[in-house]
């Protein structure tokens, strides 16, 4: 039987089910079927077998392929409505989970299972005043450094906690305890990261698009909205994930040099291409001061390396690229004129 | 067609889900959109992934969706949309109207299914031999139900694209089934 032919069946077989078609339409379809059978019985013979086929596959038969990842499904549901308690009954997901390879697991959208500790355990925060920078051992013996101005919060029970939660706010880098069997969870402004033991820089300022750099391992990094997480994007080292407030899009790149994402905790600054928003906002962190421009620099892009200096070089250098006027006060810097070049 | 409709559970007072309808819409609906899942993001951890987020989400909402298997389908397809293909994956989605050639695995062919007279399963078998998106539009028509006008927008192709898919599929069922008629019957 030809492709046409194949067509029209189709097409037939179409009107022939949907309620909606009129008798009319399906005698016309079932006329031009039989004319093209005629009296051959060669042709009806293939329009038999045809109309067969239709039949024989309006049901797929089960080969049970939908049960092992409804069990999986099913094991992640049963742990949320028993807040505390049934917790412990979802890790053995995660230990399937990596056992078919999956290094990275997440129970996304887990809401209450991630936030169930918090009513029931206290949790510390530690903040890095501006200018300053810390460095914080968690109770599971992971390392963070603290960016200026940033904080994190993390449950005292961290270290037997199924799931290590913890939140961040501004910036910070990670050396997480490798623990396979309790993944390390990392919230923030608009996304989770989510690892099992790595290092990473997660960059999450109020206001400013929030990116996840890595240095070593794997990472998974999601999309939260009010505890409901997207597909992650993974990561491996020498990629960052940038989550674009606007388009409401994780966008993955390649970085030469994953390392420079952390040159923070010297005291540098690396500038590369970098709009001068988030130049201003990452002087402000280190400096403690408060940058008042009367020029939108959002355009402008700066490149340029800082090791370590005092404030008034990095006002110099900026004024001779830019061509602005800047004077300092106290904590505040005010700048006046300037172009892009 | 259409046989997976919600008719009956349309009522305005929003049927709760038990357990058993979720089972059971998981059942009808896994075959399919695991297909369409991985058709998307050409990768069978994240397809899974992607899955597994969409349903754990409407049992999370807790009601019967008026139009499951469409809300289902959007659904995956927005999840898939913020999965990021590597570039090999970009390059298979751009041969569009191309398929891959038909790799028939012949250890699959089902020699031994034919005596077994299953006709049903046979087919399936068949079916299952075809290239990726062929077979893809095939359950996505004959299992779910939907109209080439709406497997054309699932999957961004053109109408014509996915006649002549189904056209070339059930052809090549016909081809088979004449060639192993003796054993067929």
């Amino acid at each position: 039987m030809d492709q046409e032919t194949w067509k029209l069946v189709l097409e037939y077989l179409a009107v022939k089910e949907n309620p909606n078609s009129s008798n009319a339409e399906i005698k016309r379809l079932e006329q031009k079927l039989s004319d093209w059978a005629a009296n051959d019985p060669d042709r009806k013979e293939q329009l038999e077998e045809a109309l067969l086929l239709w039949e024989d596959t309006a049901q797929l038969p089960d080969d049970g392929s939908w049960e092992e990842s409804f069990a999986n499904i099913k094991q992640q549901l049963d742990a949320a409505p028993a807040k505390k308690l049934k917790i412990v009954r979802w890790w053995p997901a995660a230990i399937a989970a990596a056992c078919i390879g999956a290094l990275i697991f997440f129970v996304t959208g887990d809401k209450k299972t991630l936030i169930a500790p918090q009513n029931a355990i206290a949790w510390t925060t530690k903040t890095a005043a501006p200018g300053k920078i810390v460095d914080v051992m968690l109770p599971d013996s992971s390392e963070i450094w603290l960016n200026s101005g940033s904080s994190i919060s993390f449950p005292q029970n961290l270290k037997h906690a199924d799931i290590r939660t913890v939140k961040l706010s501004g910036e910070a880098f990670f050396k997480v305890k490798r623990d396979p069997t309790h993944p390390f969870v990392v919230k923030s402004q608009n996304i989770q990261t989510r690892v099992l033991g790595t290092s990473f820089n997660i960059r999450a300022w109020k206001g400013y698009n929030p990116q996840v750099t890595v240095l070593t391992g794997k990472v998974a990094v999601s999309r939260d909205s009010a505890g409901v997480q997207s597909a992650a994007v993974h990561l491996l080292p020498n990629q960052k994930v940038v989550y674009d407030i606007k388009s409401v899009r994780l966008m993955r790149e390649d970085v030469e040099e994953a390392k420079v994402s952390i040159d923070w905790r010297t005291g540098k600054m690396n500038f590369d291409r970098t709009p001068m928003e988030e130049v201003f906002q990452t002087i402000s962190h280190k400096y403690a001061v408060k940058i008042v421009t009367d020029q939108s620099f959002k355009s402008c892009q700066l490149t340029a390396k800082f090791d370590n200096v005092e404030i008034s070089e990095v006002m110099k250098t900026i004024s001779l690229t830019f061509d602005i006027h800047y004077t300092i006060n106290k904590q505040t810097i005010y700048i006046k004129g300037g172009k892009c070049n | 067609m259409g046989e997976n409709n919600t008719a009956g559970f349309n009522d305005d007072q929003e049927q709760k889900f038990d357990e058993k309808t979720f089972e059971d819409l998981y059942r009808r609906m896994y075959p399919t959109l695991k297909k369409y899942a991985f058709y998307l993001v050409k990768d069978v951890e994240e397809a899974q992934l992607i899955l597994n987020d969409v349903f754990i989400s409407i049992w999370k909402n807790g009601t019967i969706l008026s139009n499951e298997k469409a809300y289902l389908f959007r659904a995956v397809k927005n999840a898939a949309t913020n999965y990021h293909k590597a570039p090999k994956t970009d390059f298979w989605h751009i041969d569009s109207e191309e398929e891959a050639p038909e790799i028939i695995d012949l250890k699959e062919t089902p020699a031994q299914a034919f005596q077994n007279k299953d006709r049903n399963r046979i087919l399936y078998t068949l079916i299952d031999q075809m290239p990726e998106r062929r077979r893809l539009i095939f359950y996505m028509y004959r299992i779910d139900g939907f109209s080439y006008k709406e497997i054309a927008a699932l999957l961004d192709i053109s109408v014509r694209t996915v006649e002549d898919h189904l056209v070339k599929g059930f052809e090549f069922l016909q081809q088979k089934v004449l060639k192993n008629r003796s054993e067929f019957r």
